[in-house]
């Protein structure tokens, strides 16, 4: 694990700064939904691997702050990264409002109950709410970005927003590990009574997952509005929650896991486009033996990341 | 004046229809070494998770400190300076001995939820601060060498301390402990002994349940005897050694148990 974060990271993040100028523009729209999902896959992590909260909705909030982005965009005239304030704060809003009622409830029946959420939000949005989502069709003929007058429109800068959001969710991730609200996570997963009986109301710090969580999402949402230009309602539908949930449980709850996951459930399909629809057996045996080997995902959550202070150097003996 | 003692009142508690808990009634002085002792299925830990929030008692009244917390959560009791240990280990087990006495810095740390997403100067800390106190704990019991591992992979005896460890974090008033000797054998046990002494002398309070009767008489400075939910005697240990009901309890259902 230290080797990866050592070596591992600044080679990673060299070669994805990189990328764009060495792939034809079919690859870049790859490599920008690859930034994009990993994203929503990272925030999906926070609910389903840091909390162990089943969460089979995640697209919803996704979803949700690609409507804001477009919305804003073209009924209000809004410049697109002017949306990001509230493409984050509407799907956290949400994420209180939603988990608030069903926190609490076991496993199976939270899964259940948000993959309902999920479809409300698309038959909502497919039946044009208050003539503001589009229907069926979406919204398309967003603007394209521009910062400080210049215009950002090419796919190499979409990319570099991408790849600027991602940066910035690593950033939170990090900073959630070294917390006490991300701690607490951890621990009401691992034991929720003995975290109750340790001091911590579990039910604040679940609701802060999802929210947190939908933030996130929602933000990773103005992006995929900004590369299509377009929001349309399958592509928050339920069948993408499930691609975000199975690349955590694949992956592992862990960045490099979570990275990896988007890796083999996304790009790897796609690089296997011409075998046509064998590619989903490929994906789906790939998804069985993965779990098979690997239950706790390709690459787990490690624990014992403490300071160096506590880690005794003088040990008796050989 | 500051009434500093857990005082029950007639506590009741049924599951459907048994009585676990039967109008019991005992106050516990700070600074003492408490015992609840009594035979399987008296009722003991009920009891404790009726104290600690776990279960909310249908009747009577558990007074802390003058404040009644029948009712409460049990992250509100713990606020309040109460924390237990289980009889059936509940640690993090994946998490390492360092990480779980972290948890007890919970309700310590003055970390707010926006800390887990950036964090402030003062956030950082807190952070170290708390895991300076997490470090006087690892001393305090002996874990040092244990910080990074997983509790999972350690010895019964060992998850008992940690369990121990992580209560004590949090700095509680009044400790209880249910069964902690259970599963040890002589030697972790006499530890164990030691250091609950050594935790009485830093002025906290100890209310356990224990089974074994040997330790409870050498640990304890005053005990409650309970079965079938009901107090049958309370004392001090030389009291309670002599009392015939006692000793009709512990006997009498042995041979209880062969008349079946
Ligand atoms: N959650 C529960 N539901 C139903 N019955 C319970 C529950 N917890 C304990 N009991 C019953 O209450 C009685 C007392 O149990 P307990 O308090 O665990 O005893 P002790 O700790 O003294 O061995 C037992 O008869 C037990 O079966
Ligand atoms: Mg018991």
């Amino acid at each position: 694990m230290k080797s990866i974060q050592r070596f591992g990271y600044p080679i990673f993040f060299v070669i994805m700064a990189l990328l764009p100028h060495l792939l034809d523009p079919r690859w870049q729209a790859v490599a920008i939904t690859f930034l994009i999902f990993s994203v929503v896959a990272l925030s999906q992590d926070i609910v389903l691997g840091k909390s162990g909260m089943f969460n089979m909705g995640q697209a919803l909030f996704f979803g949700i702050g690609a409507y804001t982005t477009a919305i804003l965009n073209t009924q209000f005239g809004w410049p697109l990264l002017a949306t990001i304030p509230l493409a984050i704060l509407i799907p956290a809003l949400f994420g209180v409002l939603l988990a608030g009622p069903i926190v609490h409830l076991r496993g199976d029946y939270l899964l259940v109950t948000t993959i309902g959420f999920n479809i409300v939000f698309v038959q909502v949005v497919q039946n044009n709410l208050g003539g503001i989502t589009g229907g069926p069709n979406g919204i398309f003929g967003l603007d394209s970005m521009s910062l400080f007058g210049l215009q950002l429109s090419s796919q190499v800068d979409v990319y570099y927003f991408a790849f600027a959001v991602l940066l910035i969710t690593l950033w939170i991730m990090h900073n959630l590990e070294g917390s006490k609200p991300g701690r607490a996570l951890h621990y009401l997963r691992e034991d929720q009574l003995a975290a109750e009986s340790i001091g911590i109301n579990t039910r604040i710090y679940k609701i802060f997952a999802f929210a947190l969580s939908a933030g996130i999402a929602g933000l990773a949402g103005t992006v995929f509005a900004t590369q299509y230009s377009a929001v349309s309602p399958e592509a928050f539908n339920f069948m993408q929650s499930v691609l975000f949930f199975s690349i955590v449980i694949v992956g592992g709850s862990s960045v490099p896991g979570v990275l990896i996951g988007v890796f083999v459930m996304f790009v790897l399909p796609e690089i296997f486009r011409e075998f046509a629809t064998w590619r989903f057996f490929i994906f789906g045996f790939a998804m069985i033996a993965a779990m098979i080997l690997r239950p706790r995902g390709i690459i787990p959550a490690s624990f014992g990341k403490i300071p160096k202070f506590l880690i005794k150097e003088n040990r008796h003996g050989a | 004046m500051a009434h500093n003692e857990l005082i029950l009142t007639d506590v009741t508690k049924r599951f459907g229809g048994l009585t676990a808990v039967d109008a019991l009634s005992f106050k516990v002085d700070p600074g003492q070494i408490y015992g609840i002792i009594g035979p399987n299925g008296a009722g003991k830990t009920t009891v404790f998770n009726c104290i600690t929030g776990i279960y909310k008692s249908e009747e009577g009244s558990v007074r802390w400190r003058g404040q009644e917390i029948r009712g409460l959560t049990p992250y509100q009791i713990v606020d309040l300076g109460i924390v237990r240990t289980f009889q059936t280990i509940s640690l993090f087990g994946q998490m390492s001995v360092a990480e779980n006495i972290m948890s007890g810095r919970h309700i310590k740390s003055k970390q707010r939820l926006w800390h887990g997403i950036f964090h402030t100067p003062g956030s950082k800390r807190d952070e170290l601060e708390n895991w300076q106190r997490v470090e006087e704990q690892l001393d305090f019991f002996d874990l040092g060498d244990f910080a990074a591992t997983p509790t999972d992979s350690l010895s019964y005896g060992l998850q008992r301390r940690v369990e121990i460890a992580r209560a004590m974090a949090v700095e509680p008033t009044l400790l209880i402990l249910d069964e902690p000797a259970a599963g040890l054998n002589d030697k972790e046990t006499l530890g164990l002994l030691e250091t609950i002494f050594k935790i009485r002398d830093k002025g906290v309070t100890v209310l356990l349940i224990e089974h074994d009767m040997d330790m409870v008489m050498e640990v304890t400075d005053y005990l409650t005897v309970i079965n079938f939910g009901k107090k049958i005697a309370e004392g001090s240990p030389a009291e309670i050694q002599k009392n015939p009901a006692v000793i009709e309890a512990y006997l009498g259902s042995e041979e209880d148990d062969e008349d079946e």
